[in-house]
């Protein structure tokens, strides 16, 4: 290949590729609205909250960004607003080794963060972040009604036990040796805020009795 | 000093040297801040903020200096306008100065970002893109200002080399690239979109157009090589960078929310991405095998060949791997990620910077001999450190990939207990860059200074 044809196929066959970007380009963006809910004007705000603190500079969101702390594509489908909320404002009055600062977000900065995180998580993301494949392996053990409990309401979106778990509130491993009492469990379910100073757990008040009474079961045999 | 011009670019090369020490030094912070999140004063997001700006700001600022040099060599005058290209140098790094200004000020008092005419006053708070609107206005006209003067420059002589063709054609792609990451949109999805843009089109796109350029100018200064022959191959290795890299562009289209067939389109053209890097290294070692003269700038020659590998290894390899879909959709937003960053940006664009230095420094200061065994120590200082930071990270993302995304462990478990040591041996191999970067920070400002004795003895005891 001589010098001048080498020259001309990096020029015309760039440009050519760079207009079927721009045609992908353009259908991308007529498509985008179905694949979302509607911006409104609360999600928009909550979006400038977000770059006002720059939270990229610590979070992935879509999974992007700094690997420093979690992702924020879906924090809203396992934790409910009450608790993100007061966590945003103050992250270590609620959880004292958190590794977030506090920032100085206000409570109407930190509820259009979750309209816009609530937003986020609705967004078709082709199935990411992926369903974690081995995790059925690690759980699915036989289960006493307790347990099965607990798996129903999700507890552990905020609490560990042998390792699985968030690690939003305190690890559940040894919970019935800290509080062998089944009666706290059940008062502190159906009501954290007066049972704990200041718990940013969201209570479990509609649970039947008969759960709450299992649920405490278990809680007090894990020793 | 064949031209008056060339003091313009040691400017810009100065201000790049020193900013890439305080890039690193800000490094090792942030790598402390993986084991105690309130090390400094600043928090964790400003560290990194400031961190990756450096880099990017010391590369274009290594770009220009380069791009000053190789236009007055190749169209053998002096630049069209030596107070313009001062004036545009003292502009930038005043801008520079104030944005990390406001960086620092934003870090401390979170609400001194304040919004003002619909924009942020301080930062934007978009990853590498932080800089305010206020400043990415200067910065395009300090980037406009730079590539007239080079043009003009050009137009005087009307020696119309392939070298300066593609070079201040990367260039350009690279200033108009930074448009679409200038104006804000609703939907995170879109803003996403188009931040891609920017930073892949800029990574993968023009930079990579630069680097073939340079590369080009870099043989035929060390080994006066056929320009023919290296023109020949540039036009390839674009071709192929771009034929790839432009489309490649999907591989960041998987999971943002856009359409399916992104996984197709990314897939395909990216994981061809390497081929053209593949070449560059190939292209280095041909033209060094068949030109027989005697090199001179052998330390040159070392980091223009250690430049075409580590570009192949660290963006081409640790790129590809990650790159399809099927795997992208389990590493995607790890440390993975992280490891790749920084081996592509150290082997593509840090040697690369740093390989221009050591083969025209020598020849702006008019050093015909100098003591190259403090470029070879830098070298392995900052190379073996670079290497062993990027495997412990890939083990700290293996780990996080397989804990976090197939076994459902929570991510903040896996980052405070399983991988712990490798934040720690991260930390300390950073402590090895920093001796690497200083060593040549020290050499920037040694060599052609050092009288001519000094030299030779240095070189005997070597
Ligand atoms: C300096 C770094 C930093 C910044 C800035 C930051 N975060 Fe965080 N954030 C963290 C870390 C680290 C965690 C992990 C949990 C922990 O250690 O408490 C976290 C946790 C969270 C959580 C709880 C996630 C969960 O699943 O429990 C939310 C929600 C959150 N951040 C939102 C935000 C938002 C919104 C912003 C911007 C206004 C922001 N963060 C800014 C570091 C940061
Ligand atoms: C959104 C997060 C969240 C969810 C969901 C949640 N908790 Fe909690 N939990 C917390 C927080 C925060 C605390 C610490 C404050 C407190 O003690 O009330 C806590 C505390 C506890 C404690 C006391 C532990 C101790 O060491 O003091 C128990 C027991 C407990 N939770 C059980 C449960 C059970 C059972 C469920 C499910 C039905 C549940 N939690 C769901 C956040 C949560
Ligand atoms: C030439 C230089 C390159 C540089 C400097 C570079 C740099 C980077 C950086 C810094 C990121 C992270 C961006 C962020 O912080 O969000 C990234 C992401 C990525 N790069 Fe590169 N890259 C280069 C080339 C390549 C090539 C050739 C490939 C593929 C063959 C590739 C594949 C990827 C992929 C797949 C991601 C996304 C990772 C994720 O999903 O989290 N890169 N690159
Ligand atoms: C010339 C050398 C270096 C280059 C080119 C470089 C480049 C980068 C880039 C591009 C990023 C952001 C993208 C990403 O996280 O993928 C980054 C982040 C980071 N760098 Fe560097 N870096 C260098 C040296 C160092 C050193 C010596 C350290 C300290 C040990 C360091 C520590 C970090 C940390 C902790 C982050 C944040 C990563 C995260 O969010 O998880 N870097 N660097
Ligand atoms: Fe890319």
């Amino acid at each position: 290949m001589s010098t001048n044809a080498a020259k001309n196929l990096f020029i015309y066959g760039s440009l050519l590729c760079f207009i079927v970007l721009v045609v992908l380009t353009i259908d991308t963006m007529g498509k985008l609205d179905q694949r979302a809910p509607e911006i409104t004007e609360k999600v928009d705000a909550g979006k400038k909250v977000w770059h006002k603190y720059d939270c990229i500079g610590c979070h992935t969101i879509l999974g992007n960004g700094s690997y420093f702390a979690p992702d924020m594509t879906k924090t809203t489908e396992r934790k409910p607003k009450t608790y993100l909320i007061k966590f945003l404002i103050d992250p270590r009055s609620i959880k004292p080794d958190s590794a977030m600062p506090k920032l100085g977000i206000t409570e109407k900065e930190a509820d259009d963060l979750i309209e816009f995180l609530v937003w986020i998580s609705k967004v078709d993301t082709n199935g990411w972040p992926p369903k974690p494949i081995l995790a059925v392996a690690a759980t699915s053990r036989a289960a006493s009604p307790g347990q099965m409990i607990f798996q129903k309401y999700d507890c552990s979106a905020c609490h560990q036990i042998q390792g699985l778990g968030g690690a939003a509130g305190p690890e559940l491993t040894h919970a019935g040796s800290k509080q062998p009492d089944a009666e706290w469990h059940v008062r502190h379910l159906k009501d954290p805020a007066s049972t704990v100073k200041n718990s940013a757990m969201p209570d479990f008040a509609h649970l039947s009795n008969e759960e709450l009474n299992a649920l405490a079961e278990y809680l007090v045999t894990l020793k | 000093m064949r031209y008056q011009s060339h003091k313009i670019a040691l400017n810009f090369y100065t201000a790049a040297v020193l900013l890439f020490l305080v890039q690193v030094a800000v490094g090792i912070i942030a790598a402390l801040q993986f084991i105690w999140p309130d090390f400094f004063i600043l928090n964790f997001n400003t560290i990194r903020t400031l961190h990756i700006n450096a880099l990017v700001v010391w590369l274009l600022l290594g770009m220009m200096g380069a791009t000053y040099y190789v236009v007055t060599e190749e169209s053998e005058t002096e630049l069209w306008s030596i107070p313009l290209a001062q004036f545009q140098f003292w502009a930038t790094v005043l801008a520079v100065g104030a944005v990390v200004v406001g960086y620092i000020v934003m870090g401390l008092n979170p609400q001194a970002n304040m919004e003002v005419f619909g924009t942020r006053l301080l930062n934007e708070g978009r990853e590498y893109i932080e800089a305010p609107r206020w400043a990415d206005i200067l910065i395009v006209v300090s980037v406009l200002l730079f590539l007239f003067n080079s043009l003009m420059t050009v137009l005087k002589t009307k020696k119309f080399t392939a070298v300066q063709g593609v070079l201040l054609g990367g260039l350009t792609f690279l200033a108009l690239m930074y448009i679409p990451g200038m104006f804000y949109t609703k939907s995170m999805v879109k803003d996403q979109f188009w931040w891609w843009w920017v930073v892949h089109l800029w990574v993968e796109g023009s930079w990579e157009l630069i680097a073939a350029a340079l590369l080009a100018f870099m043989l035929h200064k060390l080994l006066g090589a056929d320009v023919k022959v290296l023109a020949k191959w540039m036009y390839i290795e674009t071709g192929l960078v771009l034929f790839t890299g432009i489309l490649g562009l999907g591989h960041h289209y998987y999971w943002i929310g856009t359409p399916e067939y992104w996984l197709w389109v990314g897939g395909i053209f990216s994981s061809l991405e390497p081929i053209p890097l593949l070449v560059m290294v190939w292209d280095a070692f041909r033209t060094t095998r068949e030109t027989r003269g005697v090199v001179q700038n052998k330390v040159g020659l070392y980091y223009t060949v250690a430049h075409a590998i580590f570009n192949f290894v660290g963006a081409g390899l640790w790129g590809v791997v990650h790159t399809i879909p099927q795997v992208n959709k389990w590493t995607h937003g790890t440390q993975i990620t992280t490891a790749h960053g920084h081996l592509a940006f150290y082997g593509a664009y840090v040697l690369l910077i740093l390989s221009m230095m050591y083969v025209t420094l020598p020849l702006i200061r008019g050093a015909k001999d100098f003591n190259q065994s403090r470029g070879y120590q830098a070298f392995w200082w900052m190379t073996i450190s670079m290497v062993f930071i990027v495997i412990t990270i890939t083990g700290a993302g293996m780990v996080q990939a397989y804990l976090e995304r197939l076994l459902g462990l929570d991510y903040v478990t896996v980052k405070a207990d399983y991988n712990l040591w490798f934040w720690i041996f991260r930390a300390i191999f950073g402590v090895g860059f920093l001796i690497g970067a200083a060593i040549i920070v020290k050499d920037y400002f040694t060599i052609g200074k050092e009288k001519a004795a000094a030299v030779s003895g240095a070189a005997e005891r070597a």
